[in-house]
């Protein structure tokens, strides 16, 4: 199953759990459906969907007004840039609401197409939620394969409170990761561990789960066996797990494919380096050269080989 | 000698709520000026009539939205200083809790829901307010202020196209005071029409002037109505003074510089016998003395001072 197809699945059937949904944002119900994202959502009920204006300031405004009246929403978008329009609103009226006992009751999502998948140009390729979540001290999640899907929509989609819920363009058509079983989900699906390894630990954050598969198959390939992470959160949260399998490991790869300054693996190396026993650390960015506003492929490509070499290299 | 109108227990009260509100408005003024408070307020002197208005047709389940200059219709709905001033002295006990302050003071108990201090940030917030309205409870209007600054933003037109197209039965009330902090709408923009933007929107459009109160209501009842039962938004002007402007002694300007009111104590208002600060239509106290002969106004004047300092004391 396609991965735009398995969370499709996911939305509506949480969606058909809860009456009384407002459900909006441009074209959601019309044309291609967000590519997929937003296709046969049930509107029975006291369900309704509303194909919006192209307003997205007022979009998330409206959200929370509906909040402030006890409803309970989500606001279904394409492109994490347009988001910028209503920062004020993710800021600001959400500090009203909740400061004060009005909408505590009430769920509000917002659900952007991140697009990742390359070839934008200057604009229209923002992949850096956690930007936008530290910005406005609110939750916000990535989902990258079948196991984080289920646990995050179910948990929070539709839940009292606000969050945003970032889906990748790129992993849109490709088929969807599923391991199996998955070790270990902790901080409310904020992270999951899908393997147990003894040599390294290898963590992933925002949509770089992908790249962290294949840096532990090309260590498995050196024989040596590591644990992978996938972070989820956009926002700091207790990573103790993760933190406890480095002090085991002895050695760190912590990759992120977030196009921002001050990206979510900078905080997350502050705790590491509290860890004791870490004995090397390698650290994946994306890689920002003097073409990155152009329509390129916008892919991230980590050097495995060099990785496993500089993890052992004293 | 003014003309005496039959007063009947109604129309008495609204005279004096503008009264109570603006000598309300002259405490607060005092005890800024005495340096009490260490929040900003922006009091909204000359918006007496509008605010009293607007609580005059407010049922109990219809609701609010304010903006940062919220003074006025907050002691309207409230109708009392003291948890007021509690709350600008960011007491426990005040009607924020000490959680709001000035900008973002509300009251949902009395129907003002949500207060914002960002410019046009409240008209999507209004749309979103009066479309769960509008399924819940289809009897109730929501109203949402705004200030000529605050249709400058881009919120402002987004949401109006919300509103219509959406069906909302929102009363879109703009107090058009020609000024954004210091400067003059002729100094920072080209006007622009808001009646034919409304015409545009296809929307009813009306405009206050001249700080009735009895006419404001029977306009604002007549625009409800009619919100309610097209389910489509109302967008209203209303042309308000916002009074308290003073000028200050520099040596450039031999006749002092003009300083319009913004924020802050003015040091041109004393709170001493009289609530009149202009006489001209600029000035609901002004235009509701027609109302009464010289002494009622007076007396009525007196009486609620000495009930307010009793109030807060």
């Amino acid at each position: 199953m396609k991965y735009v197809e398995l969370i499709n699945k996911k939305i509506c059937e949480e969606i058909s759990r809860h009456e009384d949904l407002v459900l909006f944002g441009q074209n959601i119900s019309a044309g291609s459906c967000l590519g997929g994202l937003t296709k046969n959502i049930p509107i029975q009920g006291g369900r309704k969907i509303i194909n919006s204006t192209n307003s997205e300031n007022s979009l998330v405004g409206f959200g929370f007004g509906l909040m402030l009246e006890g409803g309970s929403s989500i606001f279904f978008m394409k492109q994490l840039d347009f988001l910028f329009l209503g920062i004020d609103h993710i800021v600001n009226t959400y500090n009203i609401i909740r400061n004060t006992n009005k909408g505590k009751s009430s769920s509000f999502t917002i659900m952007p197409v991140i697009i990742d998948s390359g070839y934008q140009g200057p604009q229209s390729s923002s992949n850096n939620l956690a930007d936008i979540c530290s910005m406005a001290r609110v939750s916000g999640y990535v989902i990258n394969n079948i196991h984080d899907a289920k646990e995050i929509i179910s948990n929070h989609l539709v839940s009292p409170g606000f969050r945003i819920i970032g889906v990748s363009q790129r992993l849109f058509q490709k088929e969807i990761i599923d391991f199996g079983e998955q070790v270990y989900t902790g901080g409310g699906g904020g992270f999951f561990q899908y393997t147990k390894g003894r040599h390294a630990s290898i963590v992933c954050f925002n949509f770089s789960l992908s790249q962290g598969m294949e840096l532990l198959e090309a260590m498995k390939n050196n024989n040596f066996s590591a644990s992978l992470f996938s972070v989820n959160t956009c926002t700091k949260i207790n990573w103790k797990s993760i933190l406890d399998d480095i002090a085991l490991t002895g050695r760190l790869v912590v990759m992120d494919d977030s196009k921002g300054s001050n990206i979510l693996l900078d905080a997350f190396l502050v705790d590491v380096n509290a860890v004791s026993g870490c004995k090397k650390t390698v650290i994946m960015r994306r890689n920002i050269d003097d073409n990155w506003l152009n329509p390129i492929a916008d892919e991230v490509v980590f050097d495995n080989e060099q990785i496993i070499s500089d993890l052992w290299r004293d | 000698m003014g003309l005496k109108v039959k007063l009947d227990h109604v129309d008495k009260k609204i005279l004096e709520n503008i009264l109570r509100i603006r000598l309300s408005q002259m405490v607060v003024n005092e005890e800024y000026k005495a340096g009490k408070f260490k929040i900003p307020i922006h009091l909204s002197l000359g918006h007496e009539s509008l605010a009293v208005a607007v609580d005059a047709v407010m049922r109990d389940d219809d609701r609010l939205l304010l903006t940062h200059r919220n003074v006025a219709y907050n002691l309207a709905r409230e109708r009392a200083l003291s948890p007021i001033l509690r709350e600008y002295c960011l007491e426990g006990d005040g009607l924020g809790r000490a959680a709001l302050g000035s900008m973002n003071l509300m009251n949902p108990k009395r129907g003002i829901i949500y207060t914002s201090s960002i410019l046009g940030n409240n008209f999507p917030v209004a749309a979103g307010v009066a479309f769960q309205r509008k399924n819940n409870n289809p009897e109730a209007i929501t109203i949402v202020l705004g200030g000529d600054g605050s249709i400058e933003e881009g919120s402002f037109y987004e949401s109006v196209l919300m509103a219509r197209t959406l069906r909302l039965p929102l009363l879109i009330l703009i107090e058009n005071n020609d000024w954004s902090l210091a400067t003059r709408i002729c100094e920072r923009r080209c006007d622009f029409s808001l009646k034919k933007l409304a015409d545009s929107f296809s929307l009813r459009f009306d405009e206050f002037l001249g700080n009735d109160p009895f006419e404001y209501i029977e306009k604002l009842e007549d625009l409800k109505s009619y919100a309610l039962k097209n389910e489509e938004p109302v967008l209203i002007q209303a042309h308000v003074a916002t009074l308290g402007d003073w000028r200050l002694q520099v040596p450039e300007h031999p006749d002092g510089k003009f300083i319009n009111y913004h924020a802050g104590p003015t040091p041109s208002v004393e709170l001493k016998h009289s609530a009149l600060l202009k006489t001209s239509n600029d000035d609901p106290v002004f235009v509701i003395s027609k109302y009464f002969n010289e002494n009622e106004l007076e007396r009525m004047t007196k009486e609620l001072i000495t009930q307010i300092q009793y109030e807060i004391r």
